[in-house]
């Protein structure tokens, strides 16, 4: 009961104007993008399949996914510690690991509907409501909560662990994410993001140009299969989250500049 | 209710709580100290949003320390005006309270009951954003007693309240107080206190300096007579009557005229009780009596010397 009341109300907080507007901007911006390649192609020069694992490949999994999951992950407990309102909840006969979870839970379910949407606009603006696969809109459907999950498990261990998590957490995901995946060796095994594109594959066609980062990823390929990748996010998951719960429960949280 | 045994607590290299031992009872007690004296520390680490570093604090007998036995009897209100302003106050009450194990279909009726106490009925669907100061102090104290708590910790509840806001919440407290609730307030300002309870815990530096009945604490300072004064007319013959009382240490007359007297005693009581004697007797007009250092700012002034 309230674990609802609990989630209820970080789902209606992340539902917020200023939030809601911030990720509609966000979540239509690859379906803009599209729509801008679409209107400047040559006749018979926009190749929708191209578009649309482009930009869901780049933008949704590779940057509004991250940044999404940064945000709302490490604001599970930062944003309580900045508003001062975290005493409210530490203070009542709840175990602290239910409240860190329906809260995680609650920015996962905002992350992945703003990813949806994000994705079905984008679907509708390069196929132009008719050609797709709905195989891979189910694929990527399935796998972009797993993302979210994911990522979100990690920054909020981050959150719990450190001070500034925003800070920490958009080198780990712009930093640290984009440079293992496209370093030489097995780095690339220690990046949540490679598992996802094992998961949700958005292959160029052959002969399609590629940028720097997509040719240092396809020549330094490791054979990891999707039952690999599917485990290895379901632990990432498991331990980040039961970390980040087990160290939720135990650490000191006084807002801060409000000691005596 | 309440035990602390030698808790002490540092932030780093800084001292917040230094080895303080004291029960606090049931009924209305005050916390009293300077800004930085160590109270919003005392109040987290009896609220569990601490642990001691040292010492032992316990609460019905348990840590507190993220302990929701202990929060089930528990209720807080935090120093801080920061709350979930985009909630009305109803919202906020009724999810802090369904965290407080209230159910369905009592839930909305015990929020609406507890509003109506704190007196926000009318505002209670108005967000918490556009609240004025009382309002906020008037929320916070619902959701702090929504789950009926045996405890009710507040820290700095006054600040920032008008005088009839003021009242209007301390009378609040007494009545839970009366209620047979433990109720501890915090406050660094001292006749504010006063007039709210005489159960006082004195704090400063992180020490406890004293903890009791703010007259007994008092009369316990022998270093610091107890002063008196009195208004009268006829000053010069009353300061020679007083002077014969074996308790009496000194008489001043503190005006040329002699219609205000001062004296000293060691044994305030003791003159209280004869005082209505010495003026019959003597068939003299006294006008009023104070004595201006029976209050909670010179019993804190004599405790930390200064």
């Amino acid at each position: 009961m309230s674990d609802f009341y609990l989630f209820r109300n970080a789902v209606r907080d992340l539902l917020r104007p200023k939030r809601l507007v911030a990720a509609l901007v966000l979540g239509t911006l690859p379906a803009l993008v599209a729509g801008i390649w679409r209107a400047t192609a040559k006749a018979g020069g926009f190749n929708a399949e191209v578009v649309y694992n482009a930009l869901a490949g780049n933008l949704i999994f590779g940057f509004i996914l991250v940044i999404l999951a940064v945000i709302f992950g490490t604001g599970v407990i930062s944003q309580e510690i900045e508003q001062k309102t975290i005493t409210y909840l530490l203070t009542r006969p709840l175990p602290r690991w239910r409240i860190a979870l329906a809260k995680f839970l609650a920015a996962s379910t905002g992350i992945t509907l703003t990813l949806w949407v994000s994705m079905l606009l984008l679907a509708l603006v390069s196929f132009g409501g008719a050609g797709f696969s709905m195989e891979r809109l189910g694929k990527d459907a399935l796998v972009l909560p797993v993302g979210a999950l994911a990522y979100g498990s990690v920054f909020l261990l981050v959150a719990t662990l450190l001070n500034r998590p925003l800070l920490w957490g958009l080198a780990y995901a712009f930093g640290w994410e984009s440079w293992a995946s496209t370093m030489p060796g097995h780095f690339q095994k220690l990046s949540i993001m490679a598992y996802l594109r094992v998961l949700a594959p958005h292959p160029q066609p052959e002969g399609e140009s590629m940028d720097l980062s997509n040719l240092l990823s396809a020549m330094n390929t490791h054979d990891i299969s999707p039952t690999f990748a599917g485990r290895v996010m379901v632990g990432v998951v498991l331990v980040a989250l039961a970390l980040a719960l087990t160290l939720f429960s135990f650490r000191e949280y006084v807002p801060r500049d409000d000691t005596d | 209710m309440i035990e602390l045994e030698r808790a002490s607590r540092w932030y780093g290299q800084i001292l917040g709580l230094n080895d303080v031992t004291c029960k606090i009872p049931a009924g209305l007690n005050a916390l009293l100290g300077p800004n930085g004296a160590g109270k919003s520390t005392m109040l987290r680490l009896v609220t569990g949003q601490l642990r001691p570093t040292r010492g032992k604090v316990t609460v019905f007998g348990e840590k507190p320390f993220a302990n929701p036995k202990v929060f089930r009897r528990l209720g807080y209100c935090p120093e801080n005006e920061n709350s979930y302003d985009e909630m009305t106050g109803r919202e906020f009450v009724t999810m802090l309270a369904a965290m407080g194990d209230i159910r369905p279909p009592k839930l909305a009726s015990r929020v609406s009951e507890v509003i109506e106490f704190v007196g926000m009925t009318a505002n209670a669907d108005r967000q918490i954003g556009g609240y004025s100061k009382g309002m906020r102090q008037r929320v916070k104290l619902a959701q702090g007693i929504v789950h009926d708590p045996d405890v009710l910790i507040l820290d700095e509840p006054l600040n920032g309240l008008d005088p009839v806001g003021r009242r209007q919440i301390t009378g609040m407290l007494r009545e839970l107080a009366e209620q047979g609730k433990c109720v501890v307030i915090s406050s660094h300002i001292l006749h504010e206190v006063e007039q709210l309870t005489r159960n006082i815990l004195l704090i400063h530096r992180g020490r406890l300096l004293a903890q009791g009945d703010i007259y007994q604490i008092r009369s316990l300072i022998d270093a610091h007579p107890h002063r008196i004064s009195i208004r009268t007319e006829t000053g010069r013959a009353l300061a020679k009557w007083l002077l014969d009382l074996p308790y009496i240490l000194s008489v001043r007359l503190q005006n040329p005229e002699g219609t205000l007297l001062e004296i000293e005693t060691r044994a305030p009581d003791q003159f209280y009780a004869q005082f209505p004697e010495v003026v019959l007797e003597g068939g003299f007009v006294v006008h009023s009596f104070e004595s201006p250092d029976n209050n909670l700012e010179a019993v804190f002034r004599y405790l930390v010397g200064e």
